[in-house]
């Protein structure tokens, strides 16, 4: 028999203590990376906004309390594209509306058709709409797929029949599942006159994009740039609370969790009371005692955090297909995920198990043999 | 030197007082020499501190005064206690005491924790003891499912896992039929023609006549065979 078969039968031996403990560690392990998917997912949906432009980096009011929120008005974009270094600066409005149930955020950009070279859009059916043109449209071709549309056909948007001129591609998947108007339209239908979300920057061949960059963020600090998915909380308020909602979420279940394994572990320490005084006197070091019961929680810690990761497998499922999160939520579970998994369970156990398995490695084996 | 010639005792218990909260202590002023390879039986009525003895031999409690010595080492100077109960003593206690959850087999393993012994090799010793007291078709049977002399077998196999130079046992025929005891007390007696000591506490005097000295306990004084059998 070896020590890890020792392990298994204890845990096995009472069967429903040790399933309750994993299902207690599952459900915060559940709790807490179906949270961190949802935020990872909700960051990835609003992130894919800055590279549709395939630019060297993206500019967008700072603070901003969510990227759709960001302002940035005609005097900026025409002082960010008087920034030395700065070979382009396109302006696009973005907005979302519903189309139907089937696409509740469908993305609208709105953009000059003399900028559309600039931000990576090929045509690939049709043509460009013209720049002052008020019903007139482009779909990403993956949005045209969708909703069954093609060039000549009309597609109601912004309360207003519109003819689509042409099928693109941007070759990311956020821009292609939307549509393009000329940007005085989409600001009228919006009555932000003048006003664009985001610009997305390309630098001159010769200028260093991190020093431009920077000259940017130093000239006009009321606009912050973006180069990563990382540094879009710049930007984003609301993903920056997200995340600190989703940290705080993981300590508190940690917390809780810890409390529950704790007190079950706590019983479980009076119920073999005698046991652990019988190892002591048959020559168990304190040491190995500790590890005995160490064993079992990190073992427990293990499947609870397999069985809460298939679990919040099945919860992302069923909230990507909710009617209120479809088409924002694409729920991906990176191996960040899988981490904050093994982490929680494993922090939660140890805290919870640490009390209960000092107090057993401590008995006096003659008195643990006498505890009725 | 061997450890036989440097010491005379393989056990000398020296003036030991053992006192707990009450108004009798478990033992007063006790003084007690065991031989190498001798059987000694304790007996006496209930509470006169027979168990504590053993207790104190196996190192599981510590005298108030006075001093254990065991193969010339006084307990109260040994750092690693665990290791003296794992290689030095085999505690077999008045009530079996084996884990509910383990079978036979398990039980008889787990103070082979912690030794050289490979786990392979751990069970082959298991075996081999549980063969010994004639339960070599019972390794998978949990003790729920083993009969009170049957799990008393169990309990001394585990004592002898590690090959104690010190047996301790606290009525170790208690629970076990006539003819299993005399199968025990037969292991006992190849068990000191082969160097090892033991103390066995019992009240059954026909298993106190095997043993090579008796001695009669009252109140946690010896009252008749203190005396080595030399």
């Amino acid at each position: 028999m070896t020590f890890f078969d020792l392990v298994l039968r204890n845990l096995w031996s009472k069967k429903a203590r040790s399933i309750g403990l994993a299902f207690a560690v599952a459900i915060a392990v559940m709790a807490v990376v179906t949270l961190e998917v949802t935020s990872s997912s909700l960051e990835q949906s609003a992130a894919a906004i800055i590279s549709v432009g395939k630019a060297d980096f993206t500019v967008a009011q700072k603070g901003a309390a969510d990227t759709l929120a960001s302002t940035i008005d005609v005097d900026e974009l025409a002082r960010l594209r008087h920034t030395p270094g700065v070979a382009s600066a396109v302006g696009v409005l973005v907005e979302t509306q519903r189309i139907n149930a089937e696409n509740p955020v469908f993305i609208e950009i709105g953009i000059n058709p003399s900028d559309l070279r600039a931000f990576g859009v090929k045509i690939v059916a049709g043509h460009h709409y013209s720049a002052t043109a008020e019903h007139e449209v482009m779909l990403g071709w993956t949005a045209a797929a969708n909703l069954g549309l093609h060039v000549g056909d009309r597609f109601n948007a912004n309360g207003t029949w519109n003819t689509v001129t042409g099928i693109y591609s941007t070759g990311n998947a956020f821009g292609d599942a939307g549509a393009m108007f000329p940007l005085p339209a989409i600001q009228g239908y919006n009555r932000v006159p003048g006003i664009v979300t985001l610009a997305f920057v390309k630098v001159t061949k010769a200028a260093s994009i991190t020093a431009v960059a920077a000259r940017v963020d130093y000239d006009q600090p009321e606009l912050t740039t973006i180069r990563t998915a990382a540094q879009f909380g710049r930007a984003d308020q609301d993903l920056v609370y997200l995340q600190a909602a989703v940290n705080g979420s993981t300590v508190l279940a940690i917390l809780i969790g810890a409390v529950i394994i704790g007190n079950t572990m706590l019983l479980s320490l009076f119920e073999r009371t005698r046991e652990f005084g019988l190892l002591r006197a048959v020559g168990w070091t304190r040491r190995r005692t500790l590890g005995l019961l160490l064993g079992e929680s990190l073992l427990l810690a293990l499947v609870g955090a397999t069985l809460g990761v298939a679990l919040s497998f099945a919860i992302a499922v069923v909230l990507e297909n909710l009617p209120a999160l479809k088409g924002i939520l694409h729920p991906n579970f990176t191996e960040g995920a899988f981490w904050r998994a093994l982490f929680t369970a494993l922090v939660m156990t140890l805290i919870g198990s640490l009390y209960p398995t000092i107090r057993a490695a401590l008995l006096s084996p003659l008195r643990a043999l006498s505890y009725e | 030197m061997s450890e036989r010639m440097a010491h005379q005792f393989a056990i000398e218990v020296k003036d030991v007082s053992r006192v707990y909260p009450g108004p009798v202590p478990a033992l007063a002023a006790f003084d007690l020499s065991v031989e190498y390879g001798e059987m000694v039986a304790i007996t006496g009525p209930s509470g006169c501190g027979k168990s504590t003895l053993l207790h104190l031999l196996a190192a599981i409690d510590t005298p108030t005064s006075g001093s254990v010595i065991v193969g010339g080492r006084d307990l109260a100077s040994i750092r690693d206690l665990s290791a003296y109960r794992r290689h030095d003593v085999g505690l077999v206690f008045q009530f079996h005491n084996l884990l509910p959850q383990l079978p036979a087999l398990s039980n008889v393993a787990l103070p082979m924790f912690g030794t050289h012994r490979s786990a392979r090799q751990r069970k082959a010793r298991a075996r081999e003891l549980l063969a010994e007291v004639n339960l070599g078709d019972c390794e998978d049977r949990l003790p729920t499912e083993l009969s009170g002399g049957e799990r008393q077998r169990v309990a001394i196999a585990r004592s002898l896992a590690n090959e104690p130079k010190i047996l301790l046992a606290d009525e170790p025929t208690g629970s076990l039929d006539s003819a299993s005891s005399t199968r025990l007390l037969e292991l006992f007696e190849r068990l000191t023609n082969g160097g090892t000591t033991i103390v066995m506490v019992t009240h059954d005097s026909d298993v106190a006549a095997h043993a090579h000295r008796v001695i009669e306990m009252r109140d946690g004084r010896v009252i008749v065979g203190a005396s080595t059998r030399l």
